[in-house]
Protein backbone atom coordinates (compact mmCIF):
# COMPACT_ATOMS: atom_id res chain seq x y z
CA UNK A 1 0.00 0.00 0.00
CA UNK A 2 1.82 2.79 -1.16
CA UNK A 3 0.33 6.38 -0.91
CA UNK A 4 2.26 9.55 -1.52
CA UNK A 5 4.61 10.54 1.09
CA UNK A 6 5.47 6.79 1.49
CA UNK A 7 9.71 6.14 0.91
CA UNK A 8 10.25 3.61 -1.01
CA UNK A 9 13.84 1.75 -1.33
CA UNK A 10 15.30 1.49 -5.00
CA UNK A 11 15.87 -2.25 -5.77
CA UNK A 12 18.45 -1.57 -9.14
CA UNK A 13 21.69 -0.06 -9.90
CA UNK A 14 20.33 2.99 -11.04
CA UNK A 15 22.18 5.66 -8.46
CA UNK A 16 19.06 6.44 -6.41
CA UNK A 17 18.52 5.15 -2.55
CA UNK A 18 16.15 6.20 -1.77
CA UNK A 19 12.55 7.48 -3.31
CA UNK A 20 9.27 9.46 -1.76
CA UNK A 21 6.25 8.71 -3.49
CA UNK A 22 4.52 11.95 -5.10
CA UNK A 23 2.04 10.40 -6.98
CA UNK A 24 0.36 7.57 -7.95
CA UNK A 25 -0.59 7.09 -12.34
CA UNK A 26 -3.83 5.99 -13.05
CA UNK A 27 -7.34 6.79 -12.07
CA UNK A 28 -7.55 10.21 -10.81
CA UNK A 29 -8.45 9.45 -6.95
CA UNK A 30 -6.53 6.95 -6.69
CA UNK A 31 -5.56 6.19 -2.80
CA UNK A 32 -2.83 2.82 -2.91
CA UNK A 33 -0.03 1.33 -5.54
CA UNK A 34 0.45 -2.28 -4.92
CA UNK A 35 3.19 -4.28 -6.82
CA UNK A 36 3.29 -3.53 -10.63
CA UNK A 37 1.88 -0.15 -10.46
CA UNK A 38 3.74 2.94 -11.69
CA UNK A 39 3.96 5.76 -9.57
CA UNK A 40 5.69 9.24 -9.79
CA UNK A 41 8.36 9.72 -7.17
CA UNK A 42 11.30 12.17 -6.52
CA UNK A 43 14.56 11.02 -5.11
CA UNK A 44 15.04 11.81 -1.89
CA UNK A 45 18.58 10.33 -1.65
CA UNK A 46 21.03 9.40 -4.36
CA UNK A 47 24.46 8.06 -4.35
CA UNK A 48 27.16 10.60 -5.05
CA UNK A 49 28.03 11.31 -8.97
CA UNK A 50 25.82 9.07 -10.41
CA UNK A 51 23.33 10.66 -13.34
CA UNK A 52 20.47 10.79 -11.15
CA UNK A 53 20.77 13.44 -8.33
CA UNK A 54 18.84 14.63 -4.83
CA UNK A 55 15.09 16.18 -5.58
CA UNK A 56 14.87 15.02 -9.13
CA UNK A 57 11.31 13.66 -10.31
CA UNK A 58 11.54 10.31 -11.70
CA UNK A 59 8.73 7.25 -12.33
CA UNK A 60 9.47 4.18 -10.56
CA UNK A 61 7.36 0.28 -10.82
CA UNK A 62 6.54 -0.96 -7.37
CA UNK A 63 8.21 -4.54 -7.36
CA UNK A 64 8.41 -5.17 -3.52
CA UNK A 65 5.76 -4.33 -1.11
CA UNK A 66 5.36 -5.07 3.07
CA UNK A 67 1.65 -5.25 2.28
CA UNK A 68 1.12 -8.71 1.29
CA UNK A 69 -0.08 -10.22 -1.99
CA UNK A 70 -2.57 -12.61 -2.35
CA UNK A 71 -2.74 -15.33 -5.40
CA UNK A 72 -5.39 -17.25 -6.78
CA UNK A 73 -4.16 -20.61 -5.84
CA UNK A 74 -3.70 -18.72 -1.74
CA UNK A 75 -0.02 -18.14 -1.82
CA UNK A 76 0.59 -15.05 -0.03
CA UNK A 77 3.95 -13.00 -0.90
CA UNK A 78 5.04 -10.15 1.68
CA UNK A 79 8.72 -8.25 1.80
CA UNK A 80 9.97 -6.81 4.32
CA UNK A 81 10.39 -3.75 2.20
CA UNK A 82 8.63 -1.14 -0.27
CA UNK A 83 10.85 -1.42 -3.14
CA UNK A 84 10.71 0.14 -6.69
CA UNK A 85 12.58 0.01 -9.83
CA UNK A 86 13.38 3.69 -11.64
CA UNK A 87 11.97 3.60 -15.21
CA UNK A 88 11.73 6.15 -18.00
CA UNK A 89 8.96 7.42 -20.04
CA UNK A 90 9.18 4.13 -22.58
CA UNK A 91 9.08 2.00 -19.60
CA UNK A 92 13.48 1.09 -20.04
CA UNK A 93 14.81 0.58 -16.81
CA UNK A 94 17.11 3.07 -15.50
CA UNK A 95 19.61 0.83 -13.71
CA UNK A 96 21.05 -2.04 -15.63
CA UNK A 97 20.48 -4.84 -12.58
CA UNK A 98 18.12 -5.64 -10.29
CA UNK A 99 18.42 -6.23 -6.77
CA UNK A 100 16.67 -9.03 -4.57
CA UNK A 101 13.68 -11.52 -5.18
CA UNK A 102 10.37 -10.12 -7.13
CA UNK A 103 7.10 -11.34 -7.74
CA UNK A 104 6.34 -12.93 -10.86
CA UNK A 105 2.94 -10.75 -11.21
CA UNK A 106 5.50 -8.01 -12.75
CA UNK A 107 5.63 -10.05 -16.26
CA UNK A 108 1.74 -9.87 -16.73
CA UNK A 109 1.68 -6.61 -16.23
CA UNK A 110 4.15 -5.79 -18.86
CA UNK A 111 7.36 -5.48 -17.04
CA UNK A 112 9.30 -8.12 -18.92
CA UNK A 113 12.38 -5.80 -18.80
CA UNK A 114 12.61 -5.65 -15.70
CA UNK A 115 11.86 -9.78 -14.65
CA UNK A 116 14.76 -10.36 -17.33
CA UNK A 117 17.11 -8.44 -15.41
CA UNK A 118 16.23 -9.82 -11.46
CA UNK A 119 18.08 -12.53 -10.36
CA UNK A 120 15.21 -13.95 -8.50
CA UNK A 121 11.79 -14.41 -9.72
CA UNK A 122 9.04 -15.45 -6.95
CA UNK B 1 -6.65 -18.64 -34.19
CA UNK B 2 -2.94 -18.58 -34.68
CA UNK B 3 -2.66 -17.34 -31.36
CA UNK B 4 -4.45 -20.09 -30.13
CA UNK B 5 -2.41 -22.58 -32.23
CA UNK B 6 0.78 -20.86 -30.38
CA UNK B 7 -0.35 -21.35 -27.15
CA UNK B 8 -1.25 -24.85 -28.04
CA UNK B 9 2.51 -25.17 -29.12
CA UNK B 10 4.47 -23.41 -26.54
CA UNK B 11 2.51 -26.03 -24.01
CA UNK B 12 3.51 -29.42 -25.68
CA UNK B 13 6.94 -27.81 -26.11
CA UNK B 14 7.31 -27.19 -22.25
CA UNK B 15 6.48 -30.72 -21.63
CA UNK B 16 9.09 -31.66 -23.73
CA UNK B 17 11.31 -29.08 -22.45
CA UNK B 18 10.88 -30.72 -18.54
CA UNK B 19 11.93 -33.53 -19.94
CA UNK B 20 15.02 -32.00 -21.16
CA UNK B 21 15.63 -30.57 -18.04
CA UNK B 22 15.97 -34.18 -16.82
CA UNK B 23 18.72 -34.71 -19.56
CA UNK B 24 20.67 -31.66 -19.25
CA UNK B 25 21.88 -31.68 -22.74
CA UNK B 26 21.95 -28.83 -25.21
CA UNK B 27 21.57 -30.87 -28.15
CA UNK B 28 18.38 -32.64 -27.29
CA UNK B 29 17.29 -28.90 -26.42
CA UNK B 30 17.58 -28.11 -30.22
CA UNK B 31 15.75 -30.87 -30.97
CA UNK B 32 12.86 -30.68 -28.71
CA UNK B 33 12.60 -26.89 -29.48
CA UNK B 34 13.08 -27.17 -32.85
CA UNK B 35 9.58 -25.15 -34.10
CA UNK B 36 9.89 -22.64 -31.95
CA UNK B 37 13.23 -21.49 -31.85
CA UNK B 38 13.17 -22.05 -35.80
CA UNK B 39 11.05 -19.89 -36.25
CA UNK B 40 11.87 -16.99 -34.22
CA UNK B 41 15.59 -17.44 -36.15
CA UNK B 42 14.13 -17.75 -39.41
CA UNK B 43 12.14 -14.36 -38.78
CA UNK B 44 14.90 -12.43 -37.51
CA UNK B 45 16.98 -13.14 -40.47
CA UNK B 46 14.54 -12.09 -42.29
CA UNK B 47 14.64 -8.65 -41.19
CA UNK B 48 18.26 -9.17 -40.98
CA UNK B 49 18.98 -8.95 -37.40
CA UNK B 50 22.76 -8.81 -36.44
CA UNK B 51 23.88 -10.80 -33.93
CA UNK B 52 21.68 -13.04 -32.82
CA UNK B 53 22.26 -15.08 -30.07
CA UNK B 54 20.31 -17.69 -28.18
CA UNK B 55 20.78 -18.72 -25.03
CA UNK B 56 19.41 -21.20 -22.16
CA UNK B 57 18.48 -20.30 -18.80
CA UNK B 58 17.08 -22.76 -16.76
CA UNK B 59 19.32 -22.56 -14.22
CA UNK B 60 19.06 -19.05 -14.17
CA UNK B 61 15.50 -18.23 -14.07
CA UNK B 62 12.37 -20.83 -13.79
CA UNK B 63 9.87 -18.64 -16.03
CA UNK B 64 11.83 -18.81 -19.12
CA UNK B 65 14.14 -21.33 -21.02
CA UNK B 66 15.21 -19.39 -23.46
CA UNK B 67 16.46 -16.28 -24.47
CA UNK B 68 16.57 -14.74 -27.64
CA UNK B 69 18.91 -12.03 -28.27
CA UNK B 70 19.07 -9.42 -31.59
CA UNK B 71 20.69 -6.33 -32.52
CA UNK B 72 18.73 -3.71 -34.85
CA UNK B 73 21.31 -1.46 -36.75
CA UNK B 74 18.97 1.39 -35.60
CA UNK B 75 15.58 2.23 -33.32
CA UNK B 76 13.70 2.15 -36.82
CA UNK B 77 15.19 -1.72 -37.44
CA UNK B 78 14.54 -2.90 -34.33
CA UNK B 79 10.82 -1.91 -34.59
CA UNK B 80 10.83 -3.70 -37.98
CA UNK B 81 12.04 -6.58 -35.78
CA UNK B 82 8.87 -6.07 -34.06
CA UNK B 83 6.53 -6.08 -36.81
CA UNK B 84 8.00 -9.36 -37.68
CA UNK B 85 7.24 -10.67 -34.30
CA UNK B 86 3.59 -9.51 -35.07
CA UNK B 87 3.47 -11.46 -38.14
CA UNK B 88 3.19 -14.24 -35.98
CA UNK B 89 1.18 -13.05 -33.49
CA UNK B 90 2.79 -13.32 -30.55
CA UNK B 91 1.36 -13.06 -27.19
CA UNK B 92 2.75 -10.00 -25.56
CA UNK B 93 5.31 -7.11 -27.22
CA UNK B 94 6.36 -4.38 -25.11
CA UNK B 95 8.71 -1.41 -26.10
CA UNK B 96 7.52 -1.07 -29.41
CA UNK B 97 7.00 3.24 -29.10
CA UNK B 98 10.74 4.01 -28.13
CA UNK B 99 12.18 0.93 -29.91
CA UNK B 100 15.34 0.78 -27.49
CA UNK B 101 14.65 -2.41 -26.24
CA UNK B 102 12.10 -4.47 -27.52
CA UNK B 103 10.78 -7.71 -26.09
CA UNK B 104 8.70 -10.20 -27.12
CA UNK B 105 7.05 -12.65 -24.42
CA UNK B 106 6.05 -16.36 -25.86
CA UNK B 107 6.19 -18.03 -22.78
CA UNK B 108 9.00 -20.10 -22.68
CA UNK B 109 10.99 -18.40 -25.27
CA UNK B 110 11.80 -14.45 -24.75
CA UNK B 111 13.01 -12.51 -27.86
CA UNK B 112 15.22 -8.75 -26.92
CA UNK B 113 15.41 -6.75 -29.66
CA UNK B 114 17.89 -3.77 -29.02
CA UNK B 115 19.54 -1.34 -30.21
CA UNK B 116 23.49 -1.58 -30.37
CA UNK B 117 23.83 1.35 -27.83
CA UNK B 118 21.34 -0.73 -25.54
CA UNK B 119 22.51 -3.60 -25.76
CA UNK B 120 25.87 -2.12 -24.70
CA UNK B 121 24.15 -0.86 -21.48
CA UNK B 122 22.37 -3.42 -20.03
CA UNK B 123 24.93 -6.51 -21.11
CA UNK B 124 22.03 -8.81 -20.94
CA UNK B 125 24.03 -11.77 -22.01
CA UNK B 126 27.02 -10.22 -19.34
CA UNK B 127 24.02 -11.14 -16.92
CA UNK B 128 22.93 -14.53 -18.43
CA UNK B 129 25.93 -16.48 -19.75
CA UNK B 130 28.07 -16.41 -16.57
CA UNK B 131 25.98 -17.01 -13.71
CA UNK B 132 24.45 -20.23 -15.93
CA UNK B 133 28.17 -21.44 -15.56
CA UNK B 134 28.70 -20.73 -11.67
CA UNK B 135 27.70 -23.03 -9.15
CA UNK B 136 25.08 -21.75 -6.32
CA UNK B 137 27.00 -21.58 -2.97
CA UNK B 138 24.28 -23.86 -1.50
CA UNK B 139 25.02 -26.36 -4.16
CA UNK B 140 28.46 -26.75 -3.17
CA UNK B 141 27.79 -26.51 0.69
CA UNK B 142 25.08 -29.47 -0.29
CA UNK B 143 28.14 -31.13 -2.09
CA UNK B 144 30.34 -31.02 0.56
CA UNK B 145 28.02 -32.06 3.14
CA UNK B 146 26.99 -35.09 1.00
CA UNK B 147 30.93 -36.35 0.63
CA UNK B 148 32.00 -38.49 3.63
CA UNK B 149 35.16 -37.26 4.57
CA UNK B 150 37.07 -38.95 7.19
CA UNK B 151 39.47 -37.43 9.36
CA UNK B 152 43.07 -37.56 9.66
CA UNK B 153 44.26 -40.41 11.88
CA UNK B 154 46.98 -38.52 14.02
CA UNK B 155 47.04 -41.08 16.97
CA UNK B 156 50.49 -42.86 15.33
CA UNK B 157 51.96 -40.16 14.46
CA UNK B 158 52.49 -38.32 17.75
CA UNK B 159 54.91 -40.31 19.06
CA UNK B 160 57.03 -39.74 15.91
CA UNK B 161 56.99 -35.92 16.30
CA UNK B 162 57.58 -36.66 20.29
CA UNK B 163 60.86 -38.66 19.24
CA UNK B 164 61.72 -35.67 16.65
Amino acid sequence: MIQPQTHLNVADNSGARELMCIRIIGASNRRYAYIGDIVVAVIKEAVPNTPLERSEVIRAVIVRTCKELKRSNGIIIHYNDNAAVIIDQEGNPKGTRIFGAIARELRQLNFTKIVSLAPEVL
Amino acid sequence: MMWGVIRSRTCSLSSLVQQWKRTFTINAVNQNNILELQEIEKILTDVKADDVKVIPVPKHCDWADFMVLATGRSTWHAKQKQKGAQRMLLPSVQGQAGGKWIVVDSGKVIVHALDEKARAYYNLEGLWTPETLQKDPIDEDLEKAMVKVRRINNSKKKPAQKNA
